[in-house]
């Protein structure tokens, strides 16, 4: 009986938690089906009376959002590709090499401080390095800044997937004659790319949701990232309520999408490998 | 699929750990450790040590590169606006910070007590996950159309029932209150999967054997599960510590950090000395400040976060 009662709360609480959670999102998603007509309703509607997808159009099209998007993946492509790169360099050693406790514990402290850094207190230097390079509203500045402040994440991540493999295995290879060079190349590689691609995944997804840094570093549509383009949507005077929430709706489905396929991995990495999935 | 706290006791002796008690090429193999590691490791210390060394020398020179010693730190720390600052992100902190742990520990008891369907326990993960990934800037979309005037959903309905509007964002109490059930919005699911998994490292034979002794259920969290959340319950505090400093994106949409200065957090506080004033030899002095002061944080809390550390 009591737990026939406690079972019928529990469905009622978690009923209302998701509710709650989810209803801003539906509101956003219907927001963003609406013809500008029915933007002006007396009372607002829960459905899209005539579902459209001009809103995006008008995002990503009429006011040139595309390119912001293709910014966006170029930046993030980039900069996971060169954190990954740099993470690994220092990840093989201090996981596959006896390095003293004494240094890999520096290395994983130091790299985890960056981690509690405000950006806000980071950017105000960079900015004025990135002036001072001539790199001021180009790509290449943002890149720079996303891989190394995702190589903290990127340090911890690969540092989980590689201690998974077998020292044995590389052992094998060497005491039948193959260099180290070889045993990485020909074992250690191949067996750490499903790590190497679900890094890659998680790091991607918080570049792509990085707003601080570009928004700084940029000024024109040459090198912004997309959330800069709909930071202007929400900002601008009068707000065009289905672009708004058009641009939302795109800012909000890739790392949705990409962190449901890294899922196993997301929270290792938000809690740096306190939180694993067993 | 379940999330579990890897909690520091008990582990199994680590790779590397095993790999440094091969004695025969150790020397060896370490000296090519060190030469693998010292130049990649090396380049991105001092990379990311420059900026600090700068904003050190700017926050000691005026605009024009004249050196005036510590005035721009007189000045940044002697302005009152600077007090009023730290004094709302405190504020925020108060409000958020336990409402998000208190609701994230109870929901997280709660599932777990009850909800035994494993189908049912993986879709809540997922759907807690959610709000987590989604950009901020994006969050800030959703909370627009949450409280704005007119089209937003709350006003609407407001509208709806013949009330009238209230102003969520801009009148001084409640955009606060606003910008921070933004925060709950999006970080109560947070909480509530780490202390989720806390609760999964609890052994069941002690909660059993409580059970049969009588234990109430408060006496069974208090005495038990709470001993094996304590080192997650730190982390936690630790990581929205951190992140409450680093709040912008959202209130900078929503309320730009007002009205009045209101909503400016410390992170909002930064950018407008910096690149609305352009003062940025004040700025860069507060840059200092912070970072010297994130730094003696990180090290003092790197002492009590229960991260691998071998």
């Amino acid at each position: 009986m009591r737990r026939a009662l406690a079972r019928g709360l529990t469905a009622v609480v978690l009923m209302i938690a998701t509710a709650l959670f989810v209803f801003p999102l539906y509101y956003l998603v219907v927001t963003s089906l609406k013809t500008k007509a029915e933007l002006f309703a007396a009372v607002p509607t829960l459905f899209p009376q005539a579902p459209t997808i001009q809103p995006y159009v008008s995002v990503l099209f009429d006011r040139g959002m595309t390119q912001l998007l293709v910014n966006s993946i170029v930046a993030g492509l980039s900069a996971t590709a060169l954190a990954l790169v740099v993470a690994f360099a220092i990840c093989y050693p201090i996981t596959r090499l006896p390095l003293s406790r004494r240094v890999r514990v520096f290395v994983l402290n130091w790299s985890l401080s960056l981690r509690f850094l405000p950006p806000i207190a980071v950017v105000i230097p960079y900015f004025t390095i990135v002036q001072a390079a001539g790199l001021y509203n180009q790509l290449p500045a943002v890149i720079f800044v996303y891989a190394l402040f995702n190589l903290p994440l990127s340090i911890w991540l690969l540092k989980g997937f590689l201690e998974e493999i077998p020292l044995e295995i590389e052992e094998a290879a060497l005491t039948d004659g193959a260099t180290r060079w070889q045993a990485f190349r020909r074992v250690v590689l191949p067996l750490s790319t499903p790590g190497i691609l679900a890094a890659a995944i998680v790091i991607f997804a918080f570049d792509w949701a990085e707003f601080l840094f570009a928004f700084i570093l940029t000024a024109t549509r040459d090198a912004q990232t997309f959330p800069v383009g709909v930071q202007g949507l929400v900002t601008q005077f009068d707000i065009i309520w289905n672009d708004m929430a058009a641009g939302g709706v795109i800012a909000i489905l890739l790392p949705l999408a990409l962190m449901l396929i890294a899922r196993r991995h997301v929270m290792t990495g938000l809690t740096f490998g306190v939180i694993r999935e067993k | 699929m379940s999330l579990q706290a890897a909690v520091p006791d008990g582990r199994r002796p680590s790779l590397a750990a095993r790999a440094r008690t091969n004695w025969g090429a150790r020397s060896r193999q370490e000296r090519l450790g060190l030469r693998l590691l010292l130049p990649v490791f090396g380049t991105v210390v001092v990379v990311a040590t420059v900026p600090f060394i700068l904003a050190f020398v700017r926050s000691l020179t005026a605009n024009d590169g004249r050196f005036v010693g510590l005035e721009n730190f007189q000045r940044a720390l002697g302005n009152a606006q600077l007090v009023e600052s730290v004094k709302q992100t405190a504020i925020y902190a108060g409000i958020v910070l336990p409402v998000e742990i208190l609701l994230g520990l109870g929901l997280a008891l709660l599932v777990h007590r009850t909800v035994r369907s494993p189908a049912i326990r993986a879709a809540i993960y997922v759907a807690a996950m959610i709000p987590i990934v989604i950009p901020q800037i994006a969050v800030g979309v959703v909370f627009r159309l949450v409280y704005a005037p007119d089209y937003g959903i709350l006003n609407a309905l407001l509208g709806d029932t013949g009330h009238d509007q209230i102003l969520w964002l801009s009148s001084p109490p409640l955009a606060m209150l606003s910008v921070a059930s933004v925060d709950v919005w999006q970080w109560t699911p947070f909480v509530y999967l780490i202390m989720f998994a806390g609760l999964q490292t609890v052994p069941t034979e002690s909660v059993e054997a409580a059970q049969v002794d009588g234990a109430s259920s408060w006496a069974q969290f208090r005495h038990i599960e709470l001993s094996y959340l304590r080192p997650l319950l730190l982390l936690v505090l630790f990581f929205r510590i951190a992140d409450v400093l680093r709040v912008f994106d959202h209130v900078y949409v929503l309320t730009g950090g007002g009205p009045g200065a209101t909503t400016e957090f410390l992170s909002l506080y930064l950018y407008r000395v910096a690149f609305k004033f352009s003062d940025l030899g004040q700025a860069s002095a507060l840059a200092v400040v912070v970072m010297a002061g994130m730094t003696i944080f990180y090290s003092v809390i790197t002492r009590f976060l229960p991260a691998e550390r071998r």
